[in-house]
């Protein structure tokens, strides 16, 4: 072995302030954790167990989309922008099952209130059904064409898609917000109460659902991806999808399959929305969807367990952020993406690090 | 044969849906109302018991089904020596399947309608009188089999159309081209005017004053339009450099608009500030603090792959929308309620506010923008930018400093956004968050897409038809959005270069210096 | 004879693999020096960290004895090194000529202020560009097809417009990567010539990545051989033929095909 000599590493500008950056921001952090938790306490605990419950509910919504995002992303490398509109779809699907069954008479009351149980998982299926459905016919019309194309072009026509989705839901539906009608046990704001500090803490009866329904799904799909032969089939066709063809993957097949479960899980996350925070429209989908973009990408896109954590972490920044920065909760987007924007300058590959295999040179 | 059946059966379906559509979201009564303006027969007496809404909502229920026929039997060649009966097969049996479902839904609609149901709680646009003006008079059952009738027979008639017009089984736009080919174009005179630059100068030069001319004789609200036009082609035409030459998106363009429109605003405004700056000081300062801004953005931003890319811009183009409305800067920036009373420009004295100096003010910026890109196009810069989009790998191995030229497409791109949102604010004498939303980033990236990535006559296009278009068309303001959407997707499917496409600029061989023999002395070798 | 170019130790590494495994070379001013190796052996990483698309590990790299380790590609081709693609890799949608004018950019100098205003200096150099653009296109042999589109250019063409945009930057070195693949033995007897002729006539060093042996074979006066990523071996064509260590490494991999007629010329 010949002496290696080290060769002088040259520290480029953009390291530095890189480093800068990221100290100052942490260094800023910690200033505020300290001055809001110890310096100068803004809440009490209570108030702290309350922004973390909302978070989390929030954060499991969030985990559901990101995964139909990371999913498409991981096959197609394209951005599904008409994700968010996905799950508007499906939130519209449960909100017309619940108000059909609150007009079917039943049990003295109605179907929705008699059977809750019934209900509820009527909802999900319509919710999950139609926008799965959407997924499948959004690639099968607007991306299945663009296959091969430059890459803005696809991403221009799910721009489109979207545009069109939520107008046309406007049209359909009309603008006003709509109520979920959930079932009487169901109620908004109904929950479990934990006193925290002498003070009433609420866990809501939607979140609780919201959030046990979201982790057994992201399980069952964790399992669908890692031990079904579809998964292997789906991550086969991500690798790289003319040798998956050459195996005899029909990878149309599974890129369908792909938007079918993606849609799926949009649809689960717009019916938990519809149930837990209440209010539809047709733009319902836009700023959730954007947001389990922003998650997916923090949990590195293209990694399932990434999407999920990256939903979570996402969701209780949202909540907790405002309260430690000492900013108003207008704001508390911009911290969503403020952490998207630093998040890629500081660790592109996302907090999971799947490395995304750089471009062959 | 059985793939023939199959065709028109899925075109049936596809255009089943698209009538049932348009009827849900209240486009057939539009139509119609668009109809009774242009056959002019609103207050016509009735035929065949139809009064002129239901006449017109019939007439353009039928055009879909024409066009639903024809393009059923479009696919299929001449079968056995038979186009006709073939074409007539294939366009009726999509006209059945779209009359089929389309009176499976007329006639549910109006069952619910008669028992006083009120769809309209869930469904916005089925109000009880829509949906008797497409129950046509007929009781409910009726007028589903009604569609389904007269659909199959709109769809056979539009099959039949195919092969009728097409002269012998070629479509007619085909035929006219080829009819263009050989009888006109070998003309001597139409060759020798095709060749001679004068006259597409002169062509250029009406086009050119025929615009100039228009703000005289346009009035206000046109006036306004016009501008509206202008200030999207500024944007457009900033964000061509950006999308078009350096294929970098960005969906936060709004941003430097913004950034424009609040300095000029914030600067020349009695509130919040009071600073009351001139127009013309203002201008520069809007440029260079969008360019600035785009710099620093693009410094961290443009290291990373395309899509990400996308996705934080239009982070960014969200923050600062959210920051100007936010109530915490309301001190600095007006808050949700905007800036009043934002300067126009005076000139030697003589305020030209609002009106037709400002459109034409408008004209001078677009025409120094076209100027300016041009000659960039056209350099070592606009070749490097190019060379970017199509490989910035290889682009890298050439000599190019990736990250320098694309900041500069960047902060160049921001420069034209931030001089139109400065007009902008100078011209509607107001600014607000509203004026900054999402859609104003994504109608921009559509003006530059539709029109023609990289094409300066494109993006002017693509202005005209997007912005202008729907001007023109008020009646289906509410409709335009969502043809908006469903314009970027066709577009991406039947023509992803654009409406005028950028060209290629000859530069091998000097122009009209015989390029026939250098053509063929490169085939001799 | 002055070195061109000098690896002395180079290193890199991707998670566990070595590609490039402690690689010393030395490249003699206007030679032909070829680097082969079995698929997957690391000559084209090597090629990556010369041109500066991957940062070594460890290890130098000189270029007339100046250091050049960890510079960006940019800085690399403005030294002086220019490249092809394995797989061409044209400005597909950009003319011929635009491509080469591409080629010109690190020795041109209008920046974007001048080339709004269109001074003379730009006027007088983008002329210059052009004409030198023709020149080369006519040096390859592309004359006349200069404002076709680069991808409806055939194959061999397409090879030939690939190494013109190469030249543009006036290299002093020029790094091809397999300029042979996918052609016909005819075409790969007159792309052999043509390299000979870039270094006889424009006195261009050559680094050359092949796996037609008989190119190598050919046209190089030294060459090196790679295998998982180390220098199994240096020296003439007729030295590398006769080393146990090369054929061993060859048949280990499953004999490439250009390797054979050797093997049987030393049973």
């Amino acid at each position: 072995m010949p002496i290696q000599k080290e060769p002088a590493r040259r520290v480029k500008p953009y390291q530095i302030i890189q480093a800068v950056t990221g100290i100052g921001c942490a260094g800023y952090l910690l200033y505020r954790l300290y001055t809001v938790l110890i310096g100068s306490p803004t809440y009490g605990t209570e108030t702290w167990a309350r922004f973390m419950i909302a978070g989390l509910i929030l954060g499991s919504v969030y985990a559901l989309i990101a995964i139909g995002y990371t999913l498409v992303y991981g096959i197609l490398r394209m951005i599904n922008f008409a994700h968010g509109d996905i799950m508007m779809i499906g939130a519209f699907g449960g909100y017309f099952t619940l108000e059909a069954a609150k007009s079917i008479p039943a049990g003295g009351s109605n179907f929705s209130d008699a059977y809750p149980f019934a209900a509820v998982l009527a909802a999900f299926l319509a919710g999950v059904a139609i926008a799965a459905l959407s997924g499948y016919f959004l690639e099968k019309i607007a991306y299945r064409p663009l296959r091969g194309a430059p890459r803005l072009v696809p991403l221009i026509s799910a721009i489109g898609a979207s545009i069109f989705l939520e107008n046309a839901a406007q049209l359909l539906f009309g603008a006003q917000r709509r109520d979920y009608a959930n079932p009487a046990v169901l109620t908004r704001g109904e929950g479990w109460t934990l006193v925290i500090n002498g003070a009433k803490v609420i866990l809501p009866y939607t979140g609780a659902l919201t959030v046990i329904l979201s982790l057994l799904l992201m399980v069952a799909l964790y399992m669908l991806v890692m031990r079904t032969r579809l998964g292997r089939a789906m991550r086969a066709v991500s690798e790289n999808k003319q040798v998956a063809a050459l195996m005899g993957i029909d990878v149309d097949g599974v890129i369908s399959q792909t938007f079918i479960i993606s849609g799926a899980l949009a649809g689960a996350a717009g019916v938990m929305w519809g149930l837990h925070l209440g209010l539809v429209y047709h733009f319902v989908g836009f700023i959730p969807g954007i947001k389990a973009f922003t998650a997916a990408v923090l949990g590195g896109i293209g990694s399932v367990p990434g999407a999920m954590l990256g939903g979570l972490f996402l969701g209780l920044v949202e909540s907790l952020g405002p309260a430690v920065l000492g900013i108003s909760f207008q704001l508390k987007d911009v911290i969503a993406f403020g952490i998207l924007v630093l998040v890629l300058i500081f660790r592109p590959t996302g907090i999971v690090g799947e490395a995304l295999t750089e471009e062959k040179v | 044969m059985k793939n023939m059946i199959r065709n028109s059966l899925r075109t049936g379906i596809v255009f089943g849906i698209i009538t049932v559509f348009l009827f849900l979201v209240g486009f057939t009564g539009t139509a119609a109302n668009i109809l009774a303006d242009l056959l002019n027969n609103e207050s016509a007496p009735p035929l065949f018991g139809w009064a002129p809404p239901m006449l017109n909502t019939v007439i353009f229920v039928g055009l879909i089904g024409l066009w639903a026929g024809a393009s059923g039997a479009s696919r299929e060649k001449d079968v056995a020596g038979d186009p006709y009966g073939a074409a007539v097969l294939g366009g009726g049996i999509a006209g059945f399947v779209q009359g089929l479902l389309t009176g499976l839904v007329m006639a549910l609609v109006g069952t619910l309608n008669e028992r006083g149901v009120m769809m309209s709680k869930y469904l916005a646009e089925l109000l009880p009188a829509a949906v008797k003006q497409a129950m046509l008079g007929f009781p409910p059952p009726g007028a589903g089999a009604f569609y389904l009738l007269f659909l199959t027979a709109a769809g056979a008639l539009g099959g039949l159309a195919t092969r009728g017009l097409g002269r012998g089984g070629r479509r007619p736009r085909e035929a006219i081209r080829t009819w263009a080919r050989e009888k006109v174009e070998v003309l001597p005179w139409v060759q020798s005017l095709r060749r001679s630059p004068a006259v597409k100068y002169a062509v250029y030069g009406i086009l050119l004053l025929g615009i100039l001319l228009l703000p005289l004789f346009a009035g206000q609200y046109w006036n306004y339009t016009i501008g509206t036009v202008g200030i999207y082609v500024l944007l457009g035409l900033g964000l061509n450099i950006v999308v078009g030459l350096a294929g970098l998106l960005d969906l936060g363009y709004v941003a430097f608009f913004a950034i424009g429109a609040y300095a000029m605003a914030l600067l020349t405004a009695p509130t919040p500030h009071n600073l009351m700056w001139n127009f013309w000081l203002v201008i520069p300062i809007g440029i260079l603090l969008a360019a600035v801004t785009g710099i620093l953005l693009g410094a961290p931003v443009l290291r990373m792959r395309g899509d990400y890319l996308a996705i934080v811009t239009l982070g960014f183009g969200e923050i600062i929308r959210i920051l100007s409305k936010s109530d915490d800067l309301s001190d600095f920036t007006g808050g949700p309620r905007g800036v009043p009373a934002v300067a126009g420009p005076d000139f030697f004295g003589l305020n030209v506010n609002s009106g037709i100096a400002f459109v034409y003010l408008i004209f001078l910026s677009v025409l120094l923008v076209i100027f300016v890109t041009n000659r960039l196009q056209n350099s070592r810069v606009g070749r490097a930018w190019e060379a970017m989009r199509e490989d910035e790998t290889v682009s890298r191995a050439m000599g190019i400093n990736t990250l320098t030229q694309k900041l500069l497409a960047f902060a160049i791109g921001a420069a034209f956004a931030g001089l139109g949102g400065a007009l902008f604010a100078s011209r509607n004498q107001f600014t607000g968050p509203e004026d900054f939303n999402l859609m104003v980033s994504i109608n921009v990236v559509a003006v530059v897409i539709v029109g023609g990535m990289g094409s300066i006559p494109g993006v002017i296009a693509g202005a005209l038809v997007l912005k202008g278009l729907p001007e023109m068309l008020r009646q289906l303001e509410d409709y335009r959005v969502m043809v908006f959407g469903a314009l970027l997707v066709v577009m991406m499917l039947w023509r992803p270069a654009g409406l005028i496409p950028s060209s290629r600029r000859k530069m091998e061989i000097d122009k009209d210096a015989g390029l026939a023999e250098t053509a063929e002395e490169g085939r001799g070798k | 004879m002055t070195v061109a170019l000098e690896t002395r130790g180079l290193v890199k590494t991707f998670g566990g693999l070595t590609a490039v495994n402690v690689v010393d070379l030395a490249i003699r001013e206007h030679s032909i020096f070829s680097v082969i190796g079995p698929n997957g052996s690391g000559k084209t990483t090597f090629y990556n960290c010369i041109t500066g698309f991957y940062e070594p590990d460890s290890g130098e790299i000189l270029f007339f004895e100046k250091p050049m380790t960890g510079l960006p590609p940019d800085q690399v081709t403005a030294l002086g090194i220019s490249r092809t693609y394995q797989n061409i890799r044209l400005f597909a949608n950009m003319s011929a000529i635009e491509n080469i004018l591409v080629g010109e950019h690190s020795r041109m100098r209008a920046n974007w202020f001048e080339a709004i205003l269109l001074t003379p200096r730009v006027v007088r150099e983008e002329k210059a560009a052009v004409e030198k653009a023709r020149q080369l296109l006519n040096f390859v042999g592309l004359a006349g097809l200069g404002d076709q589109q680069a991808r409806n250019l055939p194959y061999g063409a397409q090879r030939r417009l690939e190494i013109a945009r190469a030249l543009a930057s006036q290299p002093t070195m020029l790094l091809l990567d397999e300029p042979t693949a996918g052609m016909n033995p005819n075409e790969t007897h007159e792309m052999t010539l043509f390299i000979r002729r870039l270094r006889d006539e424009l006195g261009i060093t050559i680094l050359l990545i092949e796996h037609d042996m008989r190119v190598v074979m050919g046209i190089s006066e030294r060459i090196a051989v790679l295998d998982y990523g180390a220098k199994i071996a240096e020296g003439t064509p007729a030295e590398i033929q006769g080393n146990p260590r090369v054929i061993e490494a060859y048949l280990g991999s499953g004999a490439a095909s250009g390797i054979k007629p050797v093997v049987r010329q030393l049973e």
